[in-house]
């Protein structure tokens, strides 16, 4: 996704004289005309829910691919315990179900006075017209060091042709071979996802019988990042002899050719498998409106709108202002709940409202740690005051009111059972 | 299923009589955004597919079931889930539910 035209929109953004001379609709037609850009977990839901609350409003939805797979359960492909089509979500409910405009494209610019997207779709560039743009393009990766080739090397952290890549070649590991994965810097997408990774295929290499054969963990944080009791039982005793974990391995450099990598807590040569996850930063159209020093876009926490008040950030790309140490993670079950709050603001805005205060957002993710077991993490916001590492308020945000991973005699197949509930509670609410 | 290439939208048929009609937002009940948090694991207005059917249930019960699951040691996940929200805000979304139809799904 190099092509996008910033020129073209910084130009825009940066002259208020270009404004009149954009051609732009008439003003009884340009009426509730709301513009979304990705049909993942946030761009699903937040189409969905303003269609269901917004009674005229129009929506359409821009997403190159033909169906969303789901990196929700994805590790589970891995393994094939599950096959992809049942993480392969469509788009045609939306649309019968809801009234939702499809557009198969990538929106390649946006002129922010003229409120136009462009967008590139498989017969040319066609432009939309909009009130209010939401952007919910999930994540990119950025830079690796050194030459990283994702056909060889997968990171199968964005669910399709990669996780069949990776699934294809844990299932040629043989006796005492070595499956080396990174774990990126935070804040990365579903902090639990890596060690939730690294017990399955533990897991399933044991019960292929595959002796000898290694999970390597090397983890760019100095700790494990979510659910720490229940995978530091996981990597100490479920899966001991076959899980290494070593954090404070920040990635110096990667050779896929000879699956190599060098780290700061040490070098590992001619793995097997190695699954490098890149750091991870907003996807490009949402970066076109600024990030700040992790790479995602601050939002307005009310309304998800970014410095441009008519464009909105959820999901994976944006950053929501957070209490110190408390940051709202990044998943689906996320991502989902904040496209509420900006279908609810959005529709307030074109109604000539304020956006509603008293607010919540929530997150929960099932985490597989053997094939019949699983653990859980739960975490809630409320807005209100946040505050710094002192405990002194710094502001206004979404404060952690409450989060929590299962209890340990919870980590087990009654919770690997409500995994496939919540999941698919969690996909008809966004896609259905 | 394939993508259409154009916008088309079974709403634009009817834009004629949409034109000057105010979005349905001017009456938004309100507990009807908090309670849409509950739908990732209880479905879209608590109707399902997911845990419970919350639809229609009585405001009474369900404010009273919110409340013992927040203030009871952590169990499940709906336990911690329970502790996310003020009592106010639990009230308006026990209140909300109330008012939705139920499914005709429940088990
Ligand atoms: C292994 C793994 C396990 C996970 N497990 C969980 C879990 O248990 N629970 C949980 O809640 N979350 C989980 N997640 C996280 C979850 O997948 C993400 O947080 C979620 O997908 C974020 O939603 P999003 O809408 O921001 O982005 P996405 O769902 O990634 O959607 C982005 C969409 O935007 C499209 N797009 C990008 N750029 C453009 C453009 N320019 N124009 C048009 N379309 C564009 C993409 O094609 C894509 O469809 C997991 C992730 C991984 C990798
Ligand atoms: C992460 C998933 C999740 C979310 C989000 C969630 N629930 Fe639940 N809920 C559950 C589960 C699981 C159960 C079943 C609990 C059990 O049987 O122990 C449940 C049960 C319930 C029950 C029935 C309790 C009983 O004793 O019968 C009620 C009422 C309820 N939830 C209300 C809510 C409301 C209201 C919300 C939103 C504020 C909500 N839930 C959000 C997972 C969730």
């Amino acid at each position: 996704m190099s092509n996008f035209n910033r020129r073209q929109f910084l130009q825009a953004a940066g002259a208020a004289t270009a404004c009149a001379a954009l051609p732009r609709a008439a003003s009884a037609n340009t009426y509730g005309r709301v513009v979304v850009v990705g049909g993942g977990f946030g761009g699903a839901t937040v189409a969905k829910y303003l269609r269901l609350w917004g009674g005229d409003v129009q929506v359409t939805l821009v997403e190159p691919n033909p169906t969303h797979i789901a990196c929700i359960l994805s590790n589970l492909v891995l393994t094939s315990a599950l096959s992809m089509s049942r993480i392969t979500l469509g788009y045609s409910a939306l649309q019968t179900n809801h009234g939702v405009s499809l557009m198969q494209g990538r929106a390649i610019a946006i002129d922010p006075p003229g409120k136009r997207l462009t967008v590139q779709t498989p017969t040319g560039q066609e432009s939309l017209d909009y009130d209010h743009l939401v952007l919910a393009p999930g994540i990119d990766f950025a830079p690796a060091p050194g030459l990283w080739d994702p056909n060889l090397t997968p990171h199968a952290w964005q669910a399709g042709e990669q996780t069949t890549r990776l699934k294809n070649q844990i299932a040629a590991m043989r006796n005492g071979d070595r499956f080396v994965m990174t774990v990126p810097k935070s804040p990365y997408r579903c902090p639990p996802g890596p060690y939730e990774r690294a017990c399955v295929v533990a897991d399933y290499l044991k019960a292929k019988r595959r002796t000898g054969a290694k999970v390597i963990v090397l983890d760019a944080n100095p700790s494990i990042q979510a659910e720490p009791e229940a995978f530091g039982r996981a990597f100490s005793d479920t899966h001991r002899g076959v899980i290494q974990y070593f954090p404070n391995a920040q990635v110096q450099s990667i050779d896929s050719a000879s699956r190599s990598i060098v780290t700061s807590a040490g070098t590992i040569n001619n793995a097997t498998v190695l699954n490098y996850i890149p750091n991870q930063k907003a996807g490009a159209i949402a970066a076109l409106l600024g990030v700040n020093s992790t790479g995602f876009v601050p939002v307005n926490p009310l309304t998800y709108a970014t410095a441009i008040s008519t464009i909105h950030v959820i999901g994976d790309s944006c950053a929501v202002p957070a209490s110190d140490g408390k940051a709202v993670p990044k998943s689906g079950h996320m991502a989902n709940s904040e496209a509420k709050v900006c279908a609810d603001a959005i529709l307030r805005a074109l109604n000539g409202e304020a956006a509603d205060q008293n607010i919540a957002t929530s997150s929960a993710c099932y985490s597989p740690i053997t094939a019949r077991t699983a653990s859980w993490l739960s975490a809630n916001f409320i807005y209100g005051d946040i505050y710094d590492a002192n405990g002194k308020v710094k502001g206004k945000g979404m404060h952690r009111l409450d989060i929590g991973e299962a209890p340990g005699q919870r980590v087990n197949n009654d919770s690997y059972q409500e995994m496939f509930t919540w999941a698919d509670s969690l996909f008809a609410d966004s896609f259905v | 299923m394939p993508f259409p290439s154009k916008t088309i939208s079974l709403i634009a048929l009817s834009i004629g009589t949409v034109l000057g009609s105010t979005p349905a937002v001017a009456q938004v009940p309100p507990g009807r955004m908090l309670a849409s948090q509950c739908a990732q694991c209880h479905g879209t207005n608590g109707q399902g597919p997911g845990f419970e059917e919350l639809a229609g249930k009585s405001a009474n019960d369900l404010y009273g079931d919110l409340r013992e699951m927040k203030l009871r040691p952590v169990e499940g996940i709906m336990d911690r889930q329970a502790r996310g929200y003020t009592d106010q805000q639990l009230r308006l979304i026990a209140d909300y539910l109330s008012t939705v139809t139920p499914s005709g799904n429940a088990d």
